[in-house]
């Protein structure tokens, strides 16, 4: 259960609110890389923490992110020219570079100074990992650029798809850190999906549906252990980092590649998920982008042309309801992306959370909800910089082991739960 | 007839808005919880007593004080201290019980969570352990309530019992 007036603190992430200037100190992800995949290519509108944008690459391959609407009449520039070092709006010419700054207004005379006068809000827009960031905050706040490992590996170890989400980014997020859901709503995946299926942790998996939880502070958030039964005498742990605002890492399965989520508030009832997969320690084979271009994982088919899942609140998530009764899939929808999104979505875009009638093992999203008021009413009040900026609480790593079970997890995987350049996770 | 398909917007995914919120049937649908939250060493004791004087909707504060005789049939029992000084058996506070919540802050009540948690467990009853140390503390706490807590949560904010308890309706 949690009082309204958190919810609204935590769940409202507009300009003005606690929660968004608690966003407003991190470079998020802003759209993909391969949405602006060359110079003047077109433009890309955005909306991120409730604020309109578009996004453009110039003819020098600048990377801008502005407001959306021209400072003429608000007109949007989406439908403006990226032409010339700068995106000219269609309505009457005016021309602005990827500060925002304008730099022609054709109907007054140049030695007037017009131009000069008018500028768009702009924000930074950076390329790392395949994935554009940005830091929507006071430019005096803004941290040094993130050290998550899935985006700072090379190229060809990994990647990022990303997806519509018609929910609060809240709900999404605690349903990532959410653990005791996965041994029943994605029972089916461990079995066939070709990017979870072989690894033996899958085993341990299906035979202990009841497993134990630990959920233990951390710098930069959280860590959430889930133990299940291994052979006599030990434990096989599942360990899950979540850092600050919003980036989870899953666990590992054998030799496959490792993946997880980073959720954005698009506005209050909408949110981006961006899903990476990657290896630390080898180049992601082919086979295994396809499964991942193909929706398997946690990625997820489109509507084509879009970044809207083809399973969507519009087909009822495309139901099946033959392949719920013959236990092929537990909710009957089709891949642990859009089991996760349907229920999420199902509870409304932002759930009232005064009527949860929450359960010991809803612990981690207790923390977590916890561990965030407290670091939007210390931004709030203290100006105090929230956990997760730091580059040193980025440096995480999720990890499953086996281990005896006197062992206490907490000590023996101090090492491995953070990241060793050129050493891979450890995994079961 | 097997290709029909949702026509109003209620009885379709696209319900999932605002406004259709306003249609969820709004009565209440939990009663009282019977929480029993279990101080197993002085600090831990001292931790929740301004806790335990807080308004709570079926929760009772207790200290483990002693072990005691059971059954007889080797089950040992154990006896409880309440933060207004009144005393009373294990066995008596688990009767009816929904959840054994065992906070402690090191390894002097390994014992005591021995003994709870085995009759939780005889009683199906949800355990969790709540502990409060510091990152560079030692995990004495962590190993001794590992074994008999279905859920643990380890931070050195004391602060987070009460948030815990509140979000849990105790």
């Amino acid at each position: 259960m949690l009082r309204q007036a958190d919810n609204e603190l935590l769940t409202r992430t507009g300009p003005g609110t606690p929660a968004g200037d608690l966003f407003r100190r991190y470079w998020l992800p802003a759209l993909l890389s391969e949405e602006l995949p060359e110079n003047d290519c077109p433009q890309v509108r955005v909306k991120i923490l409730s604020e309109r944008l578009v996004a453009f690459r110039d003819s020098e391959g600048r990377y801008g992110l502005i407001d959306e609407f021209c400072a003429h009449r608000g007109v949007s520039l989406w439908f403006g020219r990226n032409e010339e070092s700068g995106l000219r709006c269609a309505y009457h010419g005016w021309k602005y570079d990827v500060t925002g700054q304008c730099v022609d207004v054709p109907s007054e005379p140049e030695e007037s100074g017009f131009r000069a006068r008018i500028k768009l809000r702009s924000y930074p827009l950076v390329e790392m990992g395949g994935v554009l960031w940005t830091h929507l905050g006071d430019p005096d706040d803004r941290p040094l650029m993130p050290e998550w490992e899935p985006f700072q590996v090379a190229a060809e170890q990994t990647f990022t798809s990303k997806r519509w989400q018609e929910s609060n980014w809240l709900q999404a997020l605690e349903g990532g850190i959410d653990s005791s859901h996965v041994s029943w709503l994605h029972s089916g995946g461990l079995k066939n999906d070709p990017l979870f299926k072989g690894a033996k942790g899958n085993e341990y998996n299906l035979a202990d549906r009841k497993p134990f939880f630990e959920v233990i502070d951390a710098d930069g958030g959280l860590f959430i252990a889930a133990r299940r039964n291994a052979e006599e005498g030990k434990y096989y742990w599942r360990i899950t980092p979540w850092v600050l605002p919003s980036f989870t890492m899953i666990p590992p399965r054998g030799d496959h590649p490792v993946h997880g989520h980073f959720w954005v508030p698009i506005d209050d009832e909408n949110c981006w998920v961006f899903t990476y997969d990657y290896h630390p320690t080898r180049p992601l084979a082919e086979k295994e982008l396809e499964a991942m271009r193909a929706g398997h994982g946690v990625h997820n088919e489109y509507e084509p042309g879009t970044y809207r899942p083809l399973a969507n609140k519009d087909n009822d998530y495309l139901m099946d309801r033959a392949a719920q009764q013959q236990g092929e899939s537990f909710s009957g929808i089709k891949g642990i992306a859009m089991q996760d999104s349907s229920l999420q979505e199902s509870m409304g875009p932002v759930v009232d959370r005064t009527k949860e009638n929450l359960v010991s093992t809803d612990n981690g999203i207790i923390m977590a909800r916890r561990k965030l008021k407290k670091a939007v009413v210390a931004l709030r009040d203290e100006g105090e910089a929230p956990p997760g900026v730091d580059p040193s609480h980025q440096r995480v790593r999720s990890a499953s082991v086996v281990l005896p079970s006197d062992d206490p997890w907490i000590e023996t995987t101090r090492d491995v739960l953070s990241v060793t350049a050129g050493v891979g996770h450890s995994t079961v | 007839m097997d290709d029909r398909r949702p026509t109003l917007l209620h009885s379709c995914a696209r319900a999932a808005t605002t406004a259709e919120a306003g249609y969820r049937v709004d009565y209440p649908n939990s009663s009282e919880r019977a929480s029993r939250i279990i101080a197993l060493d002085d600090r831990a004791a001292a931790i929740l007593e301004p806790v335990a004087d807080r308004s709570w909707r079926g929760a009772r504060f207790l200290t483990f004080e002693a072990v005691r005789d059971g059954d007889g049939n080797g089950v040992v029992d154990a006896q409880l201290r309440s933060f207004d000084g009144g005393t009373s058996l294990l066995s008596e506070e688990l009767d009816g019980a929904d959840v054994a919540v065992m906070v402690a802050t090191g390894d002097e009540g390994a014992e005591a969570a021995s003994i709870i948690g085995r009759a939780s467990f005889r009683r199906r009853i949800m355990t969790a352990g709540l502990v409060v140390r510091g990152r560079n503390e030692p995990n004495d706490a962590v190993n001794v309530l590992r074994p008999y807590a279905s859920v643990l949560v380890v931070s050195p904010d004391e602060q987070y019992i009460a948030d815990v308890l509140t979000a849990l309706r105790a």
